[in-house]
């Protein structure tokens, strides 16, 4: 009788062990850096940092009303040189509206990305800014670059792109911002973490 | 055993977890340890599997900051926690939520002790039933069940003990815990949190200024930079501290920013309180020659260093270099 019972408890276990490894398994091979970011739908994180090559502040409220393509690049990052000329052209494209480019160092000393800025080029339009303590990349939640995030006119994260871009692909997100749509995340390629991988 | 020593037994194992579990409850952990434990439970985004605690990467070390001045603000853990999470979402945590998928996590383990806290239970309501295995045919049930609870008793106040030693065994806490150790041998986060705990104390400019030339001979700027500045605005800071943090910062303002103007604005502060540093001197010439394009002001500079007497075999030759370069009309190197 006991033992009857008794069997039937460790059948119990052994398929609760089951399910539960079951469970885990299906998480496997899950890019924790894939999943939607949560900035989406939610007031962007403000920021107010100094140009690269000094001089004032930039602060995200002073840049309310526009439309605000934020993109975190460094020297080290092999996409982020791939997608560098597309997001220049983008910016210099959409200069006669109200749309701002801020491109913002990650994981990178100031002169290094300046260094970067004088060979690969810049955009006259586009603020190209410090990040300090790595605080605004924190608190957008970035987990590898290139990672580019859109801002509608009203300040709300509407879109990001993970890995590197194109001009077509900047352009359409600002075009369906523009329409009041929200395009949400896409991931188009691979992001670097650090300089080594 | 008797019945009465085999509840002394329970009585004591309970006891003895109840006393351990207080004791470690009313135990107030520092800042530096709510740092640790902290940065323990939030996943490096861009390592694999590491806490920020332990990734040596700057990213981890720049969130370590993040937390460490979040603590300071007063914020509570999970203030801390949250905010990291509306940014990175549960992705960032170590430990899986308690929801969805992850729920399993924490449930198995309640429900594995559970299964095994009813099988005792049973055994003991039966007792004079036959035994079918090995170890109830010489064991009876009676005296199975009370060793299970105080090995169970044991094996958590050991567990819990190891925690409780791991942590006491953790970063150090103040700046007198280091201040008998070689700082080469302290890690860059140690030195952050002791750093950012003791903000306040007299002796902390010392490990500041160790902290930013660490930075600073890796060319992090930025993360030097308020270390540096720290010490350049401190009340008890030397004179020989505050003329290298000043040093320090009129160099970053110009080879960082190219902002020639602060820079020798910061130089002549580091002269200010110390008219024989070379450093100071030979830095102004370079950036007055570089920045400003002040030949002669230069000029007058780096004769002035070449004449003092304690300047190093190697320092002495750059500064003749640099020198007869300006002498002769080049351009700065």
């Amino acid at each position: 009788m006991r033992g009857n019972a008794l069997r039937w408890v460790g059948y119990g276990v052994a398929l609760a062990a089951v399910v539960f490894a079951v469970v885990l398994a299906s998480r496997f091979g899950t890019d924790p850096s894939l999943v939607d970011s949560p900035l989406l739908g939610q007031p962007a994180p403000g920021f107010d940092l100094t140009p690269l090559e000094g001089g004032d502040p930039v602060s995200l409220d002073d840049l309310e009303g526009d439309i605000v393509v934020i993109n975190f690049f460094a020297s080290w990052c092999l996409e982020c040189r791939n997608e560098h000329q597309a997001l220049i052209s983008t910016a210099d494209a959409f200069a006669d509206e109200e749309v701002t480019f801020v491109s913002i160092s990650y994981q990178e000393s100031p002169p290094a990305s300046l260094q970067y800025l004088e060979t690969e080029g810049k955009s006259e339009v586009t603020h190209y800014l410090a990040d300090p303590g790595s605080r605004t990349a924190i608190a957008y939640g970035v987990f590898g670059i290139p990672e580019t995030f859109f801002i509608d006119d009203e300040g709300i994260v509407v879109g990001k792109i993970i890995g590197e871009s194109d001009a077509f692909t900047l352009g359409a997100t600002i075009d369906a911002i523009e329409r009041g749509e929200s395009p949400g995340q896409s991931v188009t390629g691979n992001t670097q973490q650090s300089p080594d991988g | 055993m008797s019945d009465r020593a085999r509840n002394i037994a329970v009585i004591v194992g309970m006891a003895a977890m109840a006393i351990t579990l207080v004791f470690l409850v009313a135990t107030n952990p520092s800042d530096v340890d709510r740092v640790q434990a902290i940065g323990e439970r939030i996943k490096c985004p861009v390592c694999q599997g590491e806490s920020i605690a332990n990734s040596p990467s700057s990213m981890a070390r720049d969130m370590m900051s993040l937390v460490s001045d979040s603590v300071a603000l007063g914020a509570s853990d999970d203030e801390i926690v949250e905010e990291l999470l509306a940014s990175y979402s549960g992705a960032v945590l170590l430990d899986p939520p308690v929801s969805g998928a992850t729920l399993a996590l924490w449930l198995a383990p309640i429900a594995a002790l559970g299964t095994g806290a009813l099988i005792i239970v049973w055994w003991r309501r039966h007792p004079g039933e036959p035994a079918e295995d090995t170890v109830r045919s010489t064991t009876s049930s009676r005296r199975l069940g009370p060793l299970l609870i105080l090995g169970f008793s044991l094996a958590v106040i050991v567990v819990v003990a190891g925690f409780f030693l791991q942590d006491r065994s953790g970063p150090a806490t103040g700046v007198a815990d280091l201040a008998g150790q070689d700082l080469e041998d302290v890690s860059e986060e140690t030195m952050e949190a002791v750093v950012a705990a003791n903000a306040d104390h007299p002796q902390v400019d010392g490990m500041r200024l160790a902290l930013a030339e660490r930075y600073y001979d890796i060319g992090d700027y930025s993360s030097a930079f308020p270390h540096y500045l720290a010490v350049a605005e401190s009340a008890n800071a030397t004179g020989a501290q505050a003329v290298t943090a000043l040093v320090r910062l009129g160099w970053m303002a110009w080879d960082g920013n190219a902002e020639t103007e602060t820079a020798i604005e910061l130089f002549d502060q580091a002269l200010a309180i110390d008219s024989a540093s070379t450093t100071a001197r030979y830095l102004k010439g370079l950036v007055l020659w570089c920045g400003a394009g002040e030949v002669d002001a230069a000029t007058g500079l780096f004769e002035e260093v070449l004449a003092a007497a304690e300047l190093s075999p190697e320092a002495r030759t750059n500064v003749e270099a640099d020198l007869a370069a300006v002498r002769d009309g080049d351009t700065c190197p």
